[in-house]
């Protein structure tokens, strides 16, 4: 992965310096002179006929081929500057360009002979030969070149050096700052001191509360993700005690769904996925076991250091488990080229992910950024991507076994004996169902083959009666009266017309033009009938025998015994087979397919173990594994070091739990401050660093840092608690202000997105909360916890290259159990901004497009949910429309509709009365689609 | 700030989105506040060349020395083995050289030479700029198709498709800017199609995939089992109705209202679309232009029929795939009988579409892409087939700003390598980009702290195509 400081090549401002951890190209400038002087007064003449064959000749080329992505006016790729001789000489990223003297250990001149694929330049065309002998010719007279200054530098950005970034805000240790002391009602908690301080520097007053009946759908939404019943509001409301919105909160907190709605945000960064969805995708059969780990430890508040040490190197720690290595189903979830054919590839792409990931969900960092140059913003080397790569490429993350082209990524096995036997005897059993599908689909090919082989004569001669070019409808009707194949016979014909060269059927050709039509049947049956006896007679005497001695019958019988030759059964079933074959195959297919779906796996935990160690890794320059470079040691990022100390990697061991332990130490200055952000995104809507995923230099500034620091200490101080980050939130009334202002106005003009909060969010729900909301009010949601829920056997393919989509979203579970299929998710949820996932998503984004009203008007689980309720409301009430809407206010709202919903709906449904359930179903999907039911407010 | 002192590009950098994507962007938030549809169209950075674009996917990797590319080497050293080193990693041990079964012949005043393959097509190669110098990174289906899509192969990055919606939105405000016909579902799948990072008003609309006929190709939930476009009119007011007052109680009206706006787009879309996709409305005489009266060539025939009535509603992006239940294109082995049945699918419909957008004046600028995700090698892959190679293939252009009767490039003697005027996959979505009016280095998204290409650092239009 490259970065992109800027596409447009557009001259703006030149820095006026490099920082002091760049090479200073000034310096071998000066370290050159004397040696040029020395050449130049050696030999005075030489040397300038040196510098006029340079100008007349070598200039030029490089002008006109190299200077467009070579020289500071226009481009430095590859770190290679050719505008002069300096430049040259230095080389770029893969080395020193030229070795005077000698131009066939030049570089230079590798790339431009085109020898090495690896290695071509310029890369759109070989320069002419001519011009390649010129540039040798030069090197060999020792590169003379009167290029001594180097025209101005590009301003390709520079990234912070690692000084200069110890001083930038997330690499600075947290220190919690002091609570603003402020007198007011509105300090509830140390969050609303920093909150309004803020707004009062502004000059803004933060919005009222919001009303209890709000607060307790918000927080019911908003703990467990699911709407709040109209009697839980109704307890609410009349609980007047101190302490009754602690109440609430706990009882959610204790709710086992509130872990279901908590880890479907930590999937979201964990980029979790059922399917593997690159370029070839199949199941992740196991992959359900880290989901419900997570949405165990949000429900059990497992410490987040925990919980993170435990997902890059649960498998090393001393007592691991079961649920541990589970834990590192994080680092093997993400999607990968399984049929990379470069292994080596494969495993710096497998590294790279891991990397990105590993950065982006714990440190806020876009590691990915560094693999080929150093990070242009941040203060992140490439020596740092490559010193943690090393922890990564002494980890395991592929098996030994692949299918096919398909690589295995690595499971730790915990069957027992008996589960592997009672596997194999499955297996066995689907191999049984599968062969009965293919052997019934070979016997028919073999009949169609046989069928067309008896009638090869009859093919011939029918060929005469069209062109090549003819439609397989006029085909049609000549094949049908013969009982010929229509397409058998079209494709005959063309195999006649592309073959009209060769021997064996340039004579058709002649007969159609000599002979009549019974000759020509005459020629070719006789000549069939003589190549077969002559060769079962063969085979009696010598069984061993292929073919025919006579050529012109084992030309006969070769046609014959050809697949793909003049009587070739179309390779696609549809085009070959009979309606009822089809059928008859189909059938066996989808019994097999059905019995896979469903046959049980071997238990095995997918995850990563500890590979060969390597205690070094080379950077790979411009990212390329063909172009190794100086090896580094394992290590951390050296910006983000709190300690001179130099960690001790063991020598039998990757260094993952050395390095999740050190993400997780108290010291680590981004580690605290990401997931509190996080943690706060997930309340509001949007982060204090807006970036969730982005802590650096491109990032967002916090909006709040005294805000964000004080969290993150008290987030450490908590023993790393996420519930107790939860209370504090939400007892703060910075999270219980209304969504409106009585002066939205002027504070949206002083703050347009927010970011002081002087109000809370109006939010729209999130995909899954939509759904699990519309079966929950109509009773339809199903409460059933955890398991395998992915319909698919492990490594069975979602699409093979057929396309065909067997996937099926119509499980009634809670949202976080629907199996996420890479590349083919569900599209209730894609439609409402479900985050890709292949990457880390803090924050999902929150779009209205047509296609989410196309969902909510068409979706099957939309229509069949209302249908569900209006029928359920109907045989509650069956006389009552007033009961009836009163009814599905409560269930919908959990409210009672005032006057005028009263009478819209009345109207409504007395408009028509020809089929009143369905009447009532569409004023129920009407419900589910209004503003009320799909935001939180 | 000071504005005399110009700010450090490394400032401008870190502090804002610059360029086209940043304006864009911004264009984007106005109008999504201001309820207009996101996707209105939006002005290139130049002028184009071509308004829209469709791209005829060719699934599995047609073969280039049997099609667009003749080699009369090959034909000469057949059998023997590559005179040359062939790449160090494929798929199959690397045969020797196979000459193509198919003879080529010169068409037109051009003189293109075309295999017989491609009779109709043949026909059309004055319209023809082949490109035969195009060439990829990977040798894998779904990771080349990934790169020919997206520019990228282990990375899930917006579609070219995608890039081009976002940058020049859509003419037509009752269809999306994209539209992809019977799309295969495997090797990549949906991300050839996906918007990625890019807003997603900007992926691609799938209608049906690969493994259904076009007759049964349809926009997901564009219509109700239930209710008549009546019945939905009355409820979709009914929403408005219900909604107005928490809409009118919030401090986010605009953004309420563009939610209720949605439904009526919504609306539009669902009476539009299948009108647009009956294909009984054109005559006899179109329909059988693309073959659709002959079951050889009707299901093909069919999408790119479907392809010119979105185009002709200023669709900006159509893709037609040909796929179906297998790996179309994918020959490595019984290459004969493979080619000779995809050919013969695909030739006279896209002659049709070629003819039919001449003849309505959409040629013009309307930009034709063919080919596949890669080629095929020259070397034979057991006694009839051939392995992929991508590392030198043919796809050809029409209309739109190109050289007509053109051949740009050349692989070497045998077809292996792409060898003059080399067109890297980079180079070929620069190119396309150029001719729709945008420049590939300006087209940028700021995602995660970065700014994003289409082309990533690497891109060159290949100017000498230009008409």
């Amino acid at each position: 992965m490259s970065c992109l400081p800027n596409g447009s090549s557009s001259p703006l401002a030149k820095p006026l310096f490099r920082s002091p951890d760049s090479v200073d190209p000034v310096m071998p400038r000066f370290l050159m002179l004397p040696l040029l002087v020395a050449v130049i007064a050696g030999n005075a003449a030489a040397a300038d006929q040196g510098i006029e064959f340079f100008e007349k000749q070598v200039r030029p080329i490089l002008v006109e081929h190299c200077y467009e992505c070579h020289s500071a006016e226009m481009d430095v790729q590859g770190g290679l500057r050719l505008d002069w001789q300096q430049g040259i000489v230095a080389g770029g990223d893969s080395g020193p360009a030229i070795v005077k003297g000698k131009p066939h250990e030049s570089l230079l001149i590798k790339a431009i002979e085109y020898q090495d694929r690896q290695l071509q330049m310029p890369p759109q065309n070989a320069i002419p030969v001519a011009q390649q002998t010129t540039l040798k010719r030069w090197i060999k007279m020792g590169a003379p070149d009167p290029r001594t200054t180097a025209p101005g530098e590009t301003e390709e950005p520079q990234g912070m050096s690692v000084a200069e970034g110890r001083q930038f805000w997330s690499f600075q240790p947290v220190v919690a700052p002091p609570v603003p002391r402020i007198d007011s009602d509105f300090v509830q908690t140390p969050i609303d001191a920093f909150v309004l301080q803020q707004l009062q520097q502004q000059g803004l007053d933060p919005a009222p509360p919001a009303d209890k009946s709000t607060l307790i759908r918000r927080a019911t939404q908003d703990l467990i993700g699911l709407p709040a019943t109209e009697q839980q509001v109704a307890d609410y409301l009349s609980d007047e005690s101190a302490n009754a919105f602690c109440k609430v909160i706990e009882r959610l907190l204790a709710s086992h769904h509130h872990g279901q709605h908590w880890g479907r945000h930590w999937l979201d960064v964990a980029r979790y996925a059922d399917s593997n969805g690159l370029d070839e995708n199949i199941g992740f059969g196991n992959a359900w076991r880290y989901r419900d780990y997570v949405i165990d430890a949000f429900n059990a508040d497992k410490p987040y250091d925990r919980f993170l040490i435990e997902q890059l190197a649960g498998d090393l720690l001393p007592a691991a488990s079961d649920e541990t290595i589970t834990a590192t189903g994080f680092l093997q979830l993400g999607p990968k080229v399984l049929a990379e054919p470069d292994i080596e590839k494969l495993h710096l792409d497998t590294i790279d992910e891991q990397l990105d990931t590993v950065g982006k969900a714990f440190l806020g960092m876009t590691l990915g950024c560094v693999r080929c140059h150093d990070h242009k913003f941040d203060p992140i080397k490439q020596t740092d991507y490559y010193s943690l790569a090393a922890i990564f490429r002494s980890t395991q993350t592929f098996g030994e076994r692949k299918n096919g082209a398909i690589k295995f990524w690595y499971e730790h096995s915990v069957g027992s004996d008996q589960d592997k036997e009672r596997i194999a005897e499955v297996d066995k059993q689907l191999a049984a169902l599968k062969s009965a599908a293919s052997s019934f689909r070979n016997k028919a090919i073999s009949e169609l083959r046989q069928q067309a082989r008896t009638q090869a004569a009859d093919y011939l001669v029918a060929c005469l009666h069209f062109e090549p070019n003819a439609s397989l409808k006029q085909v049609d009707k000549i094949a049908q009266p013969l009982n010929l194949h229509p397409r058998v016979l079209l494709h005959c014909r063309s195999h006649l017309e592309f073959h009209r060269e060769d021997p064996f059927f340039k004579d058709w050709h002649r007969l159609a033009k000599e002979a009549t039509p019974d000759a020509l049947r005459k020629h070719y049956s006789e000549l069939f009938q003589h190549a077969e006896d002559a060769f079962a007679q063969t085979q009696q005497q010598t069984p061993k025998t292929k073919r025919l001695t006579d050529p012109t019958l084992e030309a006969a019988r070769a046609a014959l015994d050809d697949h793909s030759g003049f009587l070739a059964v179309p390779s696609v079933d549809a085009f070959a087979f009979d309606s009822e074959t089809l059928t008859e195959h189909h059938r066996l297919l989808s019994i097999a397919r059905a019995f896979e779906t469903t046959a049980p796996d071997l238990p095995e935990l997918m995850g990563v173990c500890d590979g060969e160690v390597t205690n070094t890794m080379p950077v790979m320059i411009r990212g390329s594994h063909h172009n190794p470079g100086a090896a580094v040691q394992r290590g951390f990022p050296e910006v983000m070091r709190w300690s001179n100390q130099p960690v001790a990697f063991p020598d039998n061991a990757s260094g993952r739990l050395e390095l999740a332990q050190w993400i997780a130490a108290p010291e680590h200055p981004l580690t605290a401050r990401v997931m509190v952000n996080r943690v706060w995104a997930w309340h509001f809507g949007q982060g204090l660093v807006a970036s969730t995923e982005n802590f650096g230099v491109m990032g967002q500034r916090p909006a709040n840092q005294p805000l964000l620091d004080w969290l993150a200490a008290y987030f450490v101080r908590s023993g790393w608690s996420v519930k107790a980050l939860h209370r504090i939130i939400l007892n703060s009334s910075t999270w219980q202000m209304a969504s409106t202002h009585a002066d939205a106005s002027h504070c949206q003009s002083i703050d347009p997105k927010n970011q002081l909060h002087w109000r809370q969010n109006l939010r729209r729900l999130r995909a899954e909360q939509i759904r699990d909301a519309i079966l929950s009010v109509c009773g339809r949601l199903d409460p059933t916890v955890g398991g395998k829920t992915l319909p698919l056997r492990n490594r069975q393919f979602v699409f093979n290259h057929t396309s065909e989509d067997h996937t099926t979203y119509d499980s009634l579970r809670r949202a976080v159990y629907l199996p996420v299929i890479r590349n083919n998710l569900y599209s209730l949820f894609t439609e409402f901004d479900y985050p890709d996932p292949t990457m880390p998503t803090g924050v999902r984004s929150q779009t209205t497009v047509a296609p989410q009203a196309l969902v909510l008007l068409n979706d099957p689980l939309i229509l069949d949910s209302a249908t569900a309720l209006a029928r359920r409301i109907t045989r509650d009430s069956p006389h009552s429309t007033v009961s009836q809407i009163r009814e599905l206010y409560s269930r919908c709202l959990a409210r009672s509709p005032n006057e005028h919903e009263r009478r819209l709906a009345t109207t409504f449904l007395e408009k028509d009365i020809a089929n009143p359930v369905q009447r009532l179903a569409m004023l129920c999907q009407a419900i589910l689609c209004s503003h009320e039911f799909m935001h939180v407010n | 700030m000071s504005f005399l002192l110009p700010k450090t590009r490394r400032q401008i950098l870190q502090q804002s989105a610059i360029g086209f994507g940043g304006l864009a962007m911004q264009a984007l938030l106005a109008g999504e506040a201001t309820s207009e549809n996101p996707l209105t169209a939006r002005q290139p950075h130049f002028k184009p060349r071509a308004k829209r674009i469709v791209f005829l996917f060719m699934k599995g990797g047609p073969s280039h020395v049997d099609t667009f590319d003749p080699k009369p080497l090959l034909d000469r050293d057949h059998g023997k083995p590559l005179p040359f080193a062939g790449p160090k990693v494929t798929f199959a041990k690397q045969g020797n050289l196979l000459r193509s079964p198919w003879k080529f012949q010169q068409h037109g005043d051009s003189g293109l030479p075309v295999s017989e393959l491609f009779p109709q097509i043949a026909k059309q190669s004055d319209k023809l700029c082949v490109l035969r110098s195009v060439h990829g990174t990977n040798p894998a289906h779904g990771a080349a198709a990934l790169k020919l899509h997206t520019g990228a192969e282990q990375l899930v990055r917006p579609s070219f498709g995608s890039w081009i919606t976002y940058g020049l939105g859509t003419e037509n405000q009752n269809l999306p800017g994209f539209i992809t016909i019977c799309p295969t579902l495997a090797h990549g799948g949906v991300n050839n199609w996906g918007s990625a990072f890019l807003p997603s008003h900007c992926q691609g609309t799938p209608i049906g995939n690969a493994s259904l006929p076009a007759t049964q190709a349809n926009v997901k939930h564009i219509d109700n089992p239930h209710l008549s476009l009546h019945q939905q009119r009355e409820q979709i007011d009914l929403i408005r109705n219900l909604s107005q007052p928490f809409q009118e109680s919030t401090d986010a009206q605009e953004a309420l209202d563009s939610r209720l706006n949605s439904f009526e787009l919504a609306f539009r879309m669902q009476t539009a679309m299948p009108e647009i996709q009956d294909l009984s409305q054109e005559t006899t005489t179109t329909r059988s232009l693309y073959g659709i009266d002959d079951p050889v060539t009707e299901d093909f025939g069919r999408q790119c029929l479907m392809a010119r009535r979105f185009l002709e509603r200023d669709v900006r992006f159509v893709q037609v795939t040909h796929s179906d239940s297998f790996v179309q294109w994918d020959q490595h082995s019984n290459l004969y009988q493979g080619h000779t049945k995809n050919a013969a699918e695909v030739d006279r419909p896209i002659a049709g579409l070629l003819q039919d957008l001449e003849s309505r004046g959409l040629l013009e600028d309307t930009l034709v892409l063919w080919g596949g995700e890669f080629g095929r090698t020259p070397t034979s892959q057991g006694n009839n087939g051939r392995d992929h190679n991508p590392h030198g293939f043919t796809m050809w252009m029409a209309g739109g700003g190109v050289k007509a009767g053109f051949a740009y490039g050349a692989t070497d003697d045998y077809g292996y390598y792409a060898a003059e005027n080399k067109m890297h996959v980079h180079d070929l979505h620069a190119t396309i980009l150029h001719l729709l009016g945008l420049d590939h280095q300006r087209l940028t998204y700021r995602y995660a702290g970065r700014d994003f290409r289409l082309t990533d650092v690497a891109g060159v239009v290949a100017k000498d195509i230009l008409a």
